[in-house]
């Protein structure tokens, strides 16, 4: 079953997750433990020579967003923790990231159901990493169906998705209304 | 009243498709119970002791006549023919099966009506004065408010998992009749110095296991920064808010342990960051939505009406009931006409489909096609002429809604308790009507006045009775129903909670134990105007104390 | 001094109905009567160990057991809130019936 999806359907996970005691690579994509960031950081950008290691960070759903902003140019992902998909704090602080100006790849990871899959979207998720357990209930399909479920939402200020609300003023002008 | 469009038709036909396929998910086993208990929840659908419980969303408690009929038809064809309306302007059907829910939807769906985040751990029904548009006191129709949040709120993608419930309450007038002090976030229309219409904000009210009063969040929100500011506002909760204990969950419990002005500061930190251009609602869509809430052309009666007059002399039983049950309209020769779901000995709250059918009826002839629930689980005919309140009476009388007693002792306020709600710790119907039997003269309850008993089964206080002149709060102790009396709430302003008289009283000492406090409020009373809750702020929670536990222990 | 074993039943909500059901020699039924009566702590877990299979089968959910007594022969359940919800219908009257019978009376 595979565990990554982003809105086209299952993605390549060309990232590997470090634990605690893990030594960094030389190269490739890495996410590290909020706790070995600094040390992370140190390692691939104060060195004089080119590093080949993409960087990522995995955190808890209550991490201080303002504490990553100081490394947002020097990570190309977060992962944001979802522990069970009843706890929605990941959403509000997937939007904070955005809205503090993160521009690279922004995970959730863990118990997240077919159902939340656009709500994650919405919030400036642009992928999934479903834990095991979930994954084998949930096929990939579940989760595609899903998105298409509901077309349009009235909240407006969502980048990619329609708003009700904007939708209509565009059909009472005549206008044909912004796309997705 | 607000009137779907093709966008809001898309949007409950496709969440009714959504949850037809979550039920076929939950039956393959795709989806735990666990994972789909809250998606049923945000459709309203309860599993309580005996059978499923679907609730219907009504917004701001406002129907038309053939939504009123589409519920009693629901009523009849997937349910045992009755409805319960709640303490927050829904309706409850307690018998539906699961597998015919999505039809029931359907049925709902296609009379713009919906059950959608009546319940779970989201934004749940913006309820508002029941008397919108009709009193004389009200500053604009707060329902326009509650739409623009209803609509705001439905399927908000970031805050569909919030740490708890979340009740929104939208009022705008000086006496407060939704009960904004105990919401979570409560909205009253409000004019600035300068003449501008906005909003004072409140923040962190709610009832439960430690009820708490709201605290004022901001004085003045301009209207334009409604939405951006809300967003502010539940963002910081669904962010900080605990998830530890459910107990601890409310965004109350962040209030008070952060302190209001901690809070403050987050809020308004949040937003001023938020573009609020990209946010708010536009200039155009508010007017559109304003449109629906025009007030219905009614003719202005004025001089004396005299049919009106010449049917109270003739028929006294009516004479009381429009003494009682109306309330003044803004439209000279107009009132609004409370139909009491409490007749004595009943069942708090509950009509019959065929009740609900003449409901219809009578709203479609003669109150411009308009039902309001209340949260004292009341119906109101908003738009009645003097001239044909006579023939709404009887209307009421044919089918046995005709109780005049709006307010009074026996218009009791019950959850439904142990007799259907898995939650409960004691039963709280039976009780109501013990009491109400207790107090069936119709000229004794108008000598004891204004007097709101209300009744919970649990700690939930689905009852309201934190904020009840006499609230009654039924709990287990040991295996055996234990009743704790509290005195002194209010929910209008100033919004007090009630006040523990003492240890619990057995089920059937309940009855003795309210005449008990009947008649102390009636010796000590200075007037016979002076109300029961004047009383007891005069003279406190001692003399009453006494009475009750006078062969104490 | 260890506690007493009280004897208990298993039930759980049908997963499609709603109604309350218990476990019997042969399956779910929606009397109490005709549940089996586990009348030690091992037998109990056999009950609830059987409940986890049904709600996995998706049949039921929410299983747990509910002491009751046999002093009448057939199960009774011990707590109020167990008697309310094993008689499947809430203590009152209620709907039309209760409107009929309060006209009457």
């Amino acid at each position: 079953m595979p565990r990554l999806i982003d809105r086209d359907g299952p993605a390549e996970d060309r990232w590997t997750t470090l634990g605690a005691d893990d030594a960094l690579p030389a190269s490739g994509a890495v996410i590290v433990p909020l706790d070995r960031l600094e040390e992370a950081v140190d390692a691939v950008f104060d060195s004089a020579a080119d590093s080949g290691l993409e960087l990522g960070v995995h955190v808890p759903n209550n991490a201080d967003p303002l504490r990553l902003r100081a490394g947002f140019d020097r990570l190309a992902l977060i992962s944001v923790e979802f522990p069970a998909f009843a706890d929605g704090r990941g959403f509000s602080l997937g939007h904070r990231l955005r809205a503090l100006g993160f521009k690279g790849r922004l995970r959730a990871s863990g118990h997240v159901i077919a159902d939340q899959f656009a709500y994650l979207l919405a919030c400036g998720f642009d992928e999934l990493a479903l834990r095991d357990d979930v994954a084998e209930r949930q096929p990939v399909e579940h989760f595609l169906k899903a998105l298409k479920r509901i077309s349009a939402g009235y909240q407006r200020g969502i980048p990619g998705r329609r708003s009700i609300l904007d939708a209509r003023r565009a059909a009472r002008q005549g206008t044909n209304a912004a796309p997705r | 009243m607000y009137r779907y469009d093709e966008f809001d038709h898309r949007f409950v036909r496709e969440r009714v498709a959504e949850f037809r396929d979550q039920v076929s998910r939950r039956l393959t086993g795709a989806l735990t119970e666990d994972e789909f208990r809250p998606l049923r929840l945000m459709n309203g659908l309860y599993l309580q002791l005996h059978a499923y419980m679907l609730r219907v969303a009504i917004p701001y408690g406002t129907l038309e006549a053939r939504q009123m009929r589409m519920l009693a038809e629901i009523a009849e064809r997937w349910d045992r023919g009755y409805g319960h309306f709640t303490t927050r302007q829904n309706i409850q059907f307690n018998w539906p099966k699961l597998r015919d829910v999505p039809e029931i939807l359907e049925a709902l769906a296609s009379v713009e009506m919906h059950a959608i985040q009546t319940s779970g751990n989201c934004i749940r029904n913006v309820t508002a004065d029941p008397l919108a548009g009709v009193g004389p006191d009200e500053i604009e129709d707060p329902r326009i408010t509650a739409e623009v949040v209803r609509q705001w709120s439905s399927l908000h993608p970031e805050f569909v998992f919030l740490g708890r419930k979340f009740k929104i309450a939208v009022t705008a007038t000086e006496e407060d009749r939704a009960a904004l002090a105990v919401h979570d976030i409560a909205l009253q229309i409000v004019r600035s110095e300068a003449g501008e219409t906005g909003y004072r904000v409140l923040v962190g009210g709610g009832l439960g296991r430690t009820p708490m009063l709201a605290r004022e969040l901001r004085a003045f929100l301009p209207k334009r920064d409604l939405l951006p500011y809300l967003e502010a506002a539940l963002r910081v909760y669904n962010l900080h808010g605990r998830r530890d204990n459910k107990f601890k969950a409310r965004i109350k419990i962040l209030v008070h342990e952060l302190g209001i002005e901690e809070y403050r500061r987050q809020v308004e930190e949040e937003f001023a960051r938020i573009e609020h251009g990209h946010i708010a609602v536009p200039a155009d869509e508010l007017a559109r939505i304003g449109a629906y809430f025009a007030p219905p052309a009614l003719p202005e009666r004025t001089g004396t009406p005299v049919e009106f007059e010449r049917m109270k002399k003739l028929d006294p039983a009516f004479a009381a009931w429009a003494a009682q049950n109306t309330h003044p309209h803004r439209v000279p020769g107009h009132v609004a006409a409370t139909i009491s779901l409490k007749p004595v000995g009943g069942v708090p709250g509950d009509a019959t489909a065929e009740q609900m059918r003449v409901m219809a009826d009578l709203a479609e002839a003669h109150s411009a096609d308009e039902l309001r629930v209340t949260k004292e689980q009341n119906v109101i005919l908003p738009h009645v002429a003097l001239a044909d309140l006579y023939k709404v009476y009887r209307g009421l009388v044919a089918i046995g809604l005709d109780a005049p007693n709006r307010g009074l002792v026996t218009d009791i306020v019950a959850c439904p308790g142990l007799d259907y709600c898995a939650l409960a710790t004691a039963r709280s119907i039976p009780v109501a009507q013990a009491i109400s039997n207790r107090f069936a003269d119709p000229a004794r309850q108008r000598e004891i006045g204004p007097l709101a008993i209300k009744i919970s089964g649990c700690i939930n206080a689905c009852g309201h009775h934190h904020i009840a002149h006499i609230g009654i709060l039924g709990l287990d102790k040991a295996g055996v129903e234990s009743y704790q009396i509290t005195l002194g709430g209010e929910s209008t302003a100033p919004a007090a909670l009630g006040e523990r008289t003492g240890p619990g009283f057995s089920y059937d000492e309940v009855p003795d134990v309210v005449e008990k406090i009947v008649e102390t409020y009636l010796k000590l009373r200075e007037t016979p105007r002076e109300s029961f809750l004047q009383t007891y702020r005069r003279v406190g929670m001692e003399p009453f104390k006494e009475v009750l536990y006078a062969e104490a222990h | 001094m260890a506690k007493q074993f009280k004897p208990v039943v298993l039930t759980a909500n049908d997963l499609i109905e709603g109604d309350s059901v218990f476990l019997g020699p042969r399956g779910w039924v929606r009397e109490v009567a005709g549940a089996r009566v586990a009348m030690t702590e091992a037998e109990a877990e056999g009950l609830t160990a059987r409940g986890r299979e049904a709600e996995a089968g998706n049949l039921v959910v929410g299983c747990y057991l509910v002491e009751v007594s046999l002093e009448g022969g057939a199960p009774e359940p011990l707590l109020r809130r167990e008697r309310i919800r094993a008689s499947g219908v809430p203590t009152i009257t209620y709907g039309p019936a209760e409107v009929r019978e309060r006209a009457a009376a």
